[in-house]
């Protein structure tokens, strides 16, 4: 997961999550306070600087996951330009831009902005960091939980279908459009159960090292949280204010 | 289905959070009880979590802001009931945001609420009827994946619809054009995972018809080797 990369190689990967998660956060309120599209449009540009010249984050790796959802938010935000109405003869015809571009560029601003604040936080920080930031902030402890073994079985299941994958080309599986097809066939249907019995293996493992509960991991320590908070809360502030006012 | 990030306005993005925080608070009293009298299943909810995240990351782009997918929630809701699925569906959903920015932070509550909640309630609903109805095993499943799936679009897309209304029709053609719109990818994809559903259910019964039979959904069903 490119995404994951990044959280485990950025410049700012010692920097504690809480600060990470208050930028971001700060962000994503700035986004819905800005006043106006250029505003909004200022905040994403800020949210991305931050992301490429503090966090070290490469151009084309940032381009590459915003991609898609950028991607989406053209394309979803077109069915705002057109609305279906019936004229006088009583067919069916497409009004363009009904309400004006306003409505358009406020969305797609927005969006874009929030966006920028979700890969800021996404890109710079892993996902154990983030339960663990969670685990601080008292979230119940079965949702928890279910992060960590839904985590985990992630992994599991990439295995098991690389697995799977390999057993099969190495059978010339894969040799005919034909024999593809059927390979296909067999992964999908079996992937279910390679994965069952290889969780059940998992539960029967933690069974054996004296697991009564909870599964708990050694948890990352940060050095300068204090100072860090500090930091993140001033330039959040800025953001906000900036986007309040401008 | 993910709305994605930003995308609502901030008002419908809090009240779709609301309406979705009691469904999860029950969801995680269900999981909680669940890891206390049989912690066997934990890593099995893993096993679903996974499935539905892996399942609802085969996205098709919509002109909608949203996308259409398989949802993978119609297995979960058969396998450990409906209410088990809304705090597992929030995972997913988190999951999806923070791992491939699908989805997002603030329309979290929005998308738990169609595709978490209203989605498997909706399978579990019609797998009990079309069992009430004598219909087929395979049958039963087939229509709780594939309607529950339908279910959470049509929850998308009311949802849509209501945050931006059309500009001369209002909500009602806001609906249609949203519900339209996704239903030329959305009606193959949920027949589609039906099948899907149908296969990994047969697969299950003919190989872990023990664990099958110990889960809440399951006790009364056929469950045979073939």
């Amino acid at each position: 997961m490119l995404i994951e990369q990044s959280a485990y190689t950025n410049r700012w990967r010692s920097i504690s999550p809480a600060a990470k998660g208050l930028f971001a956060l700060s962000g994503l309120i700035a986004s819905f306070a800005a006043a106006t599209p250029t505003t909004a449009a200022v905040v994403a540009l800020a949210l991305v600087a931050t992301t490429l010249l503090g966090a070290g984050i490469g151009c084309a790796r940032l381009a590459r996951v915003a991609a898609p959802a950028l991607g989406f938010l053209l394309i979803g935000s077109l069915s705002l330009l057109v609305s279906p109405a019936l004229d006088a003869s009583g067919s069916l015809t497409l009004q363009w831009l009904p309400e004006g571009s306003a409505p358009f560029f406020r969305l797609v601003a927005r969006s874009g902005a929030a966006l920028a604040a979700l890969l800021f936080l996404v890109l710079t920080t892993p996902l154990i960091d983030l339960i663990a930031l969670m685990r601080r902030l008292r979230f119940p402890d079965v949702l928890l939980e279910l992060m960590v073994v839904c985590y985990r079985m992630l992994f599991v299941f990439s295995e098991a279908l690389h697995d799977t994958l390999t057993a099969q080309a190495a059978r010339l599986g894969y040799a005919t459009p034909r024999l593809a097809l059927r390979s296909l066939g067999q992964l999908t249907a079996n992937l279910a159960i390679q994965v069952w019995s290889r969780a059940h293996d998992l539960h029967i493992a933690a069974l054996a090292r004296n697991n009564d509960g909870p599964l708990r991991f050694i948890e990352p320590t940060f050095a300068d949280t204090r100072r860090d908070l500090a930091i993140a809360a001033l330039a959040g502030s800025i953001l906000i204010l900036g986007a309040t006012l401008l | 289905m993910h709305i994605m990030e930003g995308y609502l306005p901030v008002e419908h993005a809090l009240g779709w959070t609301a309406a979705s925080a009691p469904f999860v608070a029950y969801g995680i009293h269900a999981v909680r009880k669940r890891f206390r009298d049989n912690p066997e299943q934990r890593m099995l909810l893993g096993v679903a979590a996974a499935f539905t995240f892996i399942l609802s990351a085969l996205k098709l782009p919509s002109v909608t802001g949203s996308c259409s997918h398989p949802t993978g929630t119609g297995l979960g809701a058969l396998l450990f009931g409906p209410a088990v699925m809304a705090p597992i569906g929030l995972v997913v959903l988190l999951f999806q945001a923070l791992l491939l920015a699908h989805g997002g932070l603030t329309t979290l509550g929005a998308n738990v609420f169609s595709m978490a909640i209203v989605g498997p309630f909706v399978a579990a609903g019609i797998f009990r009827v079309a069992r009430g109805l004598r219909l087929s095993l395979a049958l039963s499943v087939f229509l709780a994946a594939c309607l529950s799936d339908l279910a959470t679009y049509v929850t998308t897309s009311v949802q849509l619809a209501w945050a931006f209304p059309d500009a001369t029709g209002g909500f009602a053609v806001s609906l249609a054009k949203f519900a339209g719109i996704f239903a030329i990818t959305q009606i193959p994809l949920a027949i589609s995972e039906g099948l899907l559903t149908v296969l990994v259910f047969n697969a299950l019964a003919r190989f872990n018809a023990q664990e099958l039979r110990s889960l809440k959904l399951s006790t009364d069903l056929e469950v045979r080797a073939q």
